[in-house]
């Protein structure tokens, strides 16, 4: 039995698409607080004004990140959530689970909290919504000692590594995302779970250019899989493409008829740089100014295969829209070994200086790429000890004024003035 | 010359007192020692929590420190009204 009347949640239960409104109202037999969420949010629809408040000194010993204070500021009226606290657990790499671990987790969760889930955030822990302030540290008690399941990142801190399903799944993996994710996940341990930064931090893994984690989207160290060398062929396979023989883009589009398969419009003329054709029925690649898209491979990943020099391009910067607007990542280095021989050596000596740089300059709650946006491209670079490359370019300039450093100009900026004057009067 | 470790605790303590503010970012600590790396006066600040001495206070985004009589508490006086 329904105790408030939602007429506007419950027009969100029309359509075919699934509804959180029907979620909760299932929850809510189960527990009856939940009625109180329908009732406070059909609140906020008829006002529009959010009676949630927003953060907290919620949290459990040890640990200064994972849980987020909310409470109802109509406690009276929706006691079932009068605080309502959000508990992010830390993903797996790859987020592989067995059921049995999500049912523990969601029995823990039944028990101590609303029941209600979000899987996943967009930083991808799963997030438990709604819990008691007294309720937390006897959860985070079962979580670990009985699940061995951990908090994940919040605040500013850094945030739950992410990674594509990488080599476990996917051939076009260029390094293994899994074990990088997972390796600088424990390597940072205290930085995931106590503030460290003016503002939040995220790393994203994806082993390729189609990048099914959105790290250039979403990441301040966006860690994508490339390689360096040639796009491997199979001409034979090829053949097969382009007589029809083999679905394009593995059979993806195979619910509509789209006609015959033609790799000049499919995939030829769709290559953004324009560095492949046709020669005596072979498919031809200039691989020097191929930019690594992966279009070619989605479309005939029969044929067309990454190169065997595989690594990363590491890009830097990417936000979701809060102060300025969102904005993609940028390219810094183009190319780097990511490895676990070396324990990813490389990749945490990169972080490690954009860490030390921000720390140091970024303002509160500035994302590392709003600092790089305001303090300018040239002066990361140096930061970062990198030498300017034609693909850290945007666009040709528009300033006409020169800015040396003083070490570029022979005999620096200190001169003899009086020297000067004897050969050129004032 | 950078403060020692218990100096530094003490100047963080005494930033967190008198501040007008009562929750401050953890920049806010940086001019306590100038000298210190932004990571040691991070450390140091988050060892005054584990103490006991301050606590955290998290919008979710971002997080800030304050002393326990000077944070702003949700549930403390005039509860979550």
């Amino acid at each position: 039995m329904a105790k408030h009347e939602t007429p506007l949640l419950d027009e969100l239960e029309k359509g075919p698409w699934p509804s959180f409104v029907t979620d909760i109202k299932r929850q809510a037999e189960k527990n009856p607080d939940c009625w109180d969420i329908l009732g406070q949010v059909e609140l906020s629809y008829k006002e529009k004004i959010t009676h949630w408040k927003h953060g907290g000194i919620v949290g459990v010993f040890g640990y200064g990140g994972g849980i987020v204070g909310r409470y109802s500021d109509m406690p009276k009226r929706f006691p079932g959530v009068e605080h309502f606290h959000t508990v992010r657990l830390a993903q797996p790499a790859s987020k592989y689970y067995s059921t049995k671990h999500l049912r523990d987790i969601c029995d823990l969760w039944e028990k101590y909290g609303s029941g209600m889930t979000n899987m996943h955030g967009s930083t991808g822990d799963i997030v438990m919504l709604g819990c008691r302030t007294e309720a937390l540290e006897p959860f985070f008690y079962d979580l670990t000692h009985n699940l061995q399941q951990d908090l994940g990142g919040s605040g500013s801190n850094l945030r739950t590594p992410a990674n594509c399903l990488g080599q476990s799944r996917c051939e076009w993996a260029c390094y293994d995302t899994e074990e990088a994710c997972h390796h600088l996940t424990m390597h940072y341990q205290d930085e995931i779970h106590r503030p460290a930064f003016p503002y939040k931090f995220k790393f994203k893994f994806s082993g390729c250019a189609n990048d099914c984690v959105a790290a250039i989207a979403r990441s301040d160290v966006a860690v994508i899989g490339t390689w360096r060398d040639n796009i491997r062929i199979d001409q034979a396979a090829v053949k097969e493409y382009v007589a029809g023989n083999i679905p394009s883009n593995g059979g993806a589009h195979a619910g509509r008829d789209w006609g015959k398969f033609d790799i000049k419009k499919e995939v030829i003329d769709l290559c953004p740089t324009g560095c492949m054709w046709m020669e005596g029925g072979e498919l031809k690649i200039d691989d020097s100014e191929c930019t690594r898209c992966m279009h070619c491979l989605n479309v005939m990943p029969r044929a067309l295969r990454p190169g065997v020099d595989q690594g990363a391009t590491i890009c830097c910067g990417a936000k979701a829209p809060i102060l300025d607007g969102a904005q993609f990542a940028t390219l810094i280095v183009p190319f780097m070994k990511v490895s676990a021989d070396n324990e990813f050596e490389e990749l945490i000596e990169f972080i490690e200086k954009i860490w030390d740089w921000w720390m140091e300059v970024g303002k509160n709650r500035e994302r590392v790429g709003e600092t790089m946006q305001r303090i300018g491209l040239p002066t990361f670079i140096k930061v970062m000890e990198l030498e300017p490359i034609p693909q850290h370019v945007k666009e040709p300039r528009s300033n006409p004024y020169v800015f040396w450093q003083e070490e570029e100009v022979p005999g620096g900026f200190s001169r003899d003035v009086d020297e000067f004057r004897a050969r050129h009067a004032a | 010359m950078a403060l020692s470790i218990e100096e530094l605790k003490a100047a963080i303590l005494k930033k967190a007192e008198s501040a007008p503010k009562p929750q401050l970012y953890i920049k806010d600590f940086y001019a306590c020692d100038p000298d210190a790396k932004p990571r040691v006066v991070k450390n140091a600040a988050n060892d005054l929590v584990k103490e006991g001495k301050m606590m955290f206070w998290s919008s979710g985004s971002t997080t800030m420190y304050a002393m326990k009589d000077r944070i702003k508490d949700e549930e403390g006086a005039g509860g979550v009204n």
